[in-house]
This record gives C-alpha cells, sequence and structure tokens, in this order.
C-alpha cells in the first residue's frame, strides 16, 4: 500500500511539474518530484527514492532547456542522501522533515546551477533570486504534501480500525467467558 | 522476488547510487556535446508529454476565458464603438493598399521581376512551459508532422518570440530569445537606410535584450524600433524584435550598450505562429581553399 501510493505521488509530481507552469508562474517555484523523493528517502525506502530520482529527473529535464540528466544526477544524490540521514537519525516527526525538505531543496540548486557551469551551460535566471523563491515555494508545498500523505498512511488507517473496536474489547475484558471454571 | 535483508540493501545502495550518477553523467556529458537534431530521448518524452499536456491547456485556458469575458463586459460597448471607427479607417487603408499593390504588379511585369517566394505561417499554442524554472523554453503542439523543421522562427502578433531547437512528430521544443546565449541579427531602424546594425542577445534578464557591436558615433534613441536583418542564417528579415529601452553610449573606439524591451509579451503567450522558413543554403565549404582542413585535403 505504501509502495503503490509513492509511485502514484511520484507520476502525479512529474506530471504537475509538466504542466502547472503553464497554469500560472508562480508554480514553477515547487518542485514536485523533490517532494517526493524526498518523502521516499525518509521513509527509508531507499532504492525506490533512487530509481524515482533519476526517472523523475530525467522526465523533467526532457521537457526543459537545460541538460538531460542534471536533475537525475541531483536528484539520484539527494535520495541517496536523505536515506542515509533518515537511517541514522529519527525524522518520522514532520517539523524535523521540514529543515530536510529545505536543505534538500537548495542543495539540488547548487548542483543543478554547478554541473551546468561545469558543461558551460547558462542558466535563465539570476542565481540567488530563484534560489530564494525555489526554497521558500518547495518547503511550503512540501509541508503540506506530506500532511496530505501522512494522513493516507497505513499506521494512521489501522489506528483509526482499533479505535472502532476499543470499547468491545473492554467489554470482553471485563465479563471474560471462563470455560470449564465454576 | 527475492526479499533482500536490511544490511543487504543498504551494502547495495551505494553502488546502486553511483551507478545511477554515471548514467546521468554520461547523459548530459552526450547531451551538451549532441546538436539538435540527435535528441531522441528528448523529442520522444515531449511526444508523450503532449498527451497530458494539451488537455490541461485546453481547461485552464477555457476557464480563464470565461472568467475573462465576464470582466470585458463593463468595457465591452466602449470597445465596440471604438473598434466600429477603426473597421471604417481600415477599410479605406484597404483600399488603398488594393491600388498599390495592383500598381506594383504592373510596374514589377514591366520590369519582368520575379515573385519572392513567401513563407507560410502555421498557427500554434504553448502547452507547456519549462518545468524546471531555470530556462526559458516552451513547447508548442505543432511537430514535424506539419512541416516544422529546426530553427524555425516563432512570432506572434507583437513581434519574435524565438526559435525551435527540437522537433518531434506532434510536437516542438522552442528557446525564447532571451535565453542568454541565443544571437540574432538586428537593425535599429530600416534595413538599408540604418547603419546601426549589431547582434541581440538576452542577458540573463527576464524581459529585456542586450545589443552590442553598435560603434559609439550612431546615434541611437530610446524608442526607436529594432527588426531582424535577416543575415544570421535563421531569421528572416524584418521581424519586429522590439523597441530600444535604454542606450549606455560610448566612443569612436567603445561600441554602446544598448538594451531593448521584446515587443512580443514573452511570458504571457498562449496563441504563436511558426514561420515555415527556411533560409537559402550555404555554399558548399571550397576545398580547394588554402584554409581548408587536414583531414579534407587527406581524403582528397
Amino acid at each position: 500500500m505504501e509502495q503503490l501510493k509513492i509511485t502514484l505521488a511520484v507520476i502525479i509530481a512529474v506530471i504537475l511539474q509538466w504542466t502547472l507552469r503553464n497554469v500560472n508562474d508562480v508554480f514553477m517555484y515547487v518542485d514536485f518530484p523533490l517532494i517526493i523523493i524526498v518523502y521516499a528517502a525518509l521513509q527509508r525506502n531507499t532504492i525506490k527514492a533512487l530509481l524515482f530520482g533519476m526517472v523523475s529527473g530525467i522526465a523533467v529535464d526532457a521537457l526543459s532547456g537545460g541538460l538531460l540528466g542534471a536533475n537525475g544526477f541531483t536528484k539520484t544524490l539527494i535520495a541517496f542522501a536523505v536515506s542515509e540521514i533518515a537511517r541514522r537519525v529519527y525524522l518520522d516527526n514532520l517539523l524535523l522533515q521540514i529543515p530536510v525538505i529545505a536543505g534538500a531543496c537548495l542543495l539540488d540548486g547548487l548542483m543543478y546551477f554547478g554541473l551546468h557551469r561545469l558543461f558551460g551551460q547558462e542558466l535563465s535566471m539570476p542565481f540567488l533570486e530563484t534560489t530564494a523563491y525555489r526554497l521558500i515555494g518547495t518547503t511550503i508545498a512540501g509541508t503540506i504534501i506530506y500532511l496530505i500523505l501522512g494522513s493516507f498512511s497505513v499506521d494512521s488507517l489501522k489506528r483509526s480500525k482499533r479505535g472502532s473496536f476499543s470499547s468491545r474489547r473492554q467489554t470482553r475484558r471485563r465479563n471474560p467467558i471462563r470455560l470449564g471454571k465454576r | 522476488m527475492v526479499e533482500r535483508s536490511q544490511k543487504e540493501v543498504w551494502r547495495l545502495t551505494p553502488w546502486l547510487m553511483i551507478a545511477l550518477l554515471l548514467g546521468n553523467f554520461l547523459l548530459m556529458a552526450y547531451d551538451a556535446k549532441t546538436t539538435s537534431q540527435e535528441r531522441v530521448i528528448r523529442v520522444w518524452t515531449q511526444a508523450v508529454a503532449n498527451f497530458v499536456q494539451s488537455p490541461v491547456t485546453t481547461v485552464t485556458s477555457s476557464v480563464t476565458n470565461y472568467f475573462q469575458s465576464i470582466s470585458s463586459l463593463r468595457s465591452a460597448q466602449t470597445e465596440n464603438d471604438a473598434l466600429k471607427q477603426r473597421v471604417q479607417e481600415l477599410e479605406v487603408e484597404v483600399q488603398q493598399k488594393k491600388e498599390l499593390a495592383k500598381e506594383n504588379e504592373s510596374l514589377k511585369s514591366l520590369l519582368e521581376l520575379k515573385n519572392e517566394a513567401k513563407y507560410k505561417i502555421l498557427p500554434a499554442q504553448i502547452i507547456g512551459r519549462d518545468p524546471s524554472l531555470w530556462f526559458d523554453s516552451a513547447i508548442i503542439n505543432r511537430g514535424s508532422l506539419d512541416g516544422v523543421k529546426l530553427n524555425m522562427p516563432i512570432v506572434n502578433n507583437g513581434g519574435l518570440i524565438g526559435r525551435v531547437i527540437a522537433v518531434s512528430p506532434i510536437t516542438a521544443q522552442i528557446n525564447l530569445v532571451t535565453k542568454e546565449k541565443s544571437g540574432l541579427g538586428g537593425v535599429i531602424g530600416e534595413l538599408g537606410t540604418s547603419n546601426a546594425l549589431g547582434v541581440v542577445s538576452g542577458n540573463g534578464k527576464r524581459e529585456l535584450l542586450e545589443m552590442g557591436y553598435i560603434p559609439g558615433t550612431i546615434e541611437v534613441q530610446v524608442g526607436e524600433m529594432v527588426y531582424t536583418t535577416g543575415q544570421d542564417g535563421i531569421y528572416p528579415a524584418g521581424l519586429k524584435i522590439g523597441e530600444v529601452a535604454e542606450v549606455r553610449p560610448g566612443s569612436a573606439t567603445v561600441t554602446q550598450q544598448i538594451f531593448i524591451k521584446p515587443s512580443a509579451k514573452l511570458y504571457a503567450m498562449e496563441e504563436v505562429a511558426v514561420l515555415l522558413y527556411e533560409p537559402a543554403a550555404k555554399p558548399e565549404f571550397e576545398k580547394t581553399l588554402p584554409n581548408a582542413s587536414k583531414d579534407e585535403k587527406k581524403k582528397k
């Protein structure tokens, strides 16, 4: 269920990244695939996060004016870094995940810029201003998306099911049926 | 499917990461070196993405147009009256132009001049903008099946927008003129009468172009129009690029720095047109020239 959720989330993220900028330019400051890849890495789905990072990165690069593979490179590296940190540090709380999204976004922008400079390509937008807006947009959108994804998690569904049966179990405990005893 | 233990996964992960990073790096190196004609992955991904982008664009433009039509009802009556008057003026102008065209044709036939082949105009719609915010490219819903080829100019009713950089059977990717490295031949004023010829390119700022190589001795005024020269081998002559916004004068030995505001609304465009223009083929490289490359000489 969790695997399916993340796979669907990545597909939707790539589709949103392809289409939302045409609706309004504000959406260009949100990196949806990055948000989902960081989420997958935080769930300790390392292999899936790496593969999703590469595929979603190339899917975005193919429609972009930048180098093919640049986004794939940065997102793969970020997926690995986040999953390694998540393995060693407790990051299941949303408040702790927010700075992770912000850090990932900043690192993604720096690496993307550096790779293009390495291959002699100029970016069309001013670096500092664009990175700042992107950091704000991605962090806010990431927080909202993580809240939504968290509400669909398997654990929360199980907890809600347990809650509905609790009174019945308590009734059983109060009136246990003792077999073979007088 | 074999279930791996957690330790096995942790052991495999760095190697998988290295393999993926290497694959991406090689892809980047290949893409940086490739010409526009060989971008296979990019072209076919754009063709597939068209099935997602086109419906979204159709829906969003319908919704936008609906709300715009409601808001424009207020000014409809005044605008209607102004347009009626303008139609009457244009009818008079058209009649005058028809007479001039007849006179032109008869003069041409007297001089036995051949008609130049005019390029066709193919309307198109922007279905997607660059998903990465770092670049200024867009996707249109016309491709090689409609006759679109690489480097064909893109215009709208404001003026020049850019050119085609990748073509799939049903879509094409375009670069805007504001992309920093794009350069085109420009002239301030009318070609043939003006000496202010230079190169127009993006300068990393949105909605502003820079024109260089204009000698400091030529006078340039703010507000003058800039047109393409047709000498760059990509754009035909006479396309409107924009208006001079700022002039930083030079001297006899230093060229002027001129900033141009593009006349086309580059960031609010929906409907554009592809000019099915192919420049004249350049003459084949003369192999007998003394500066011909050594490889060419060895082949002989």
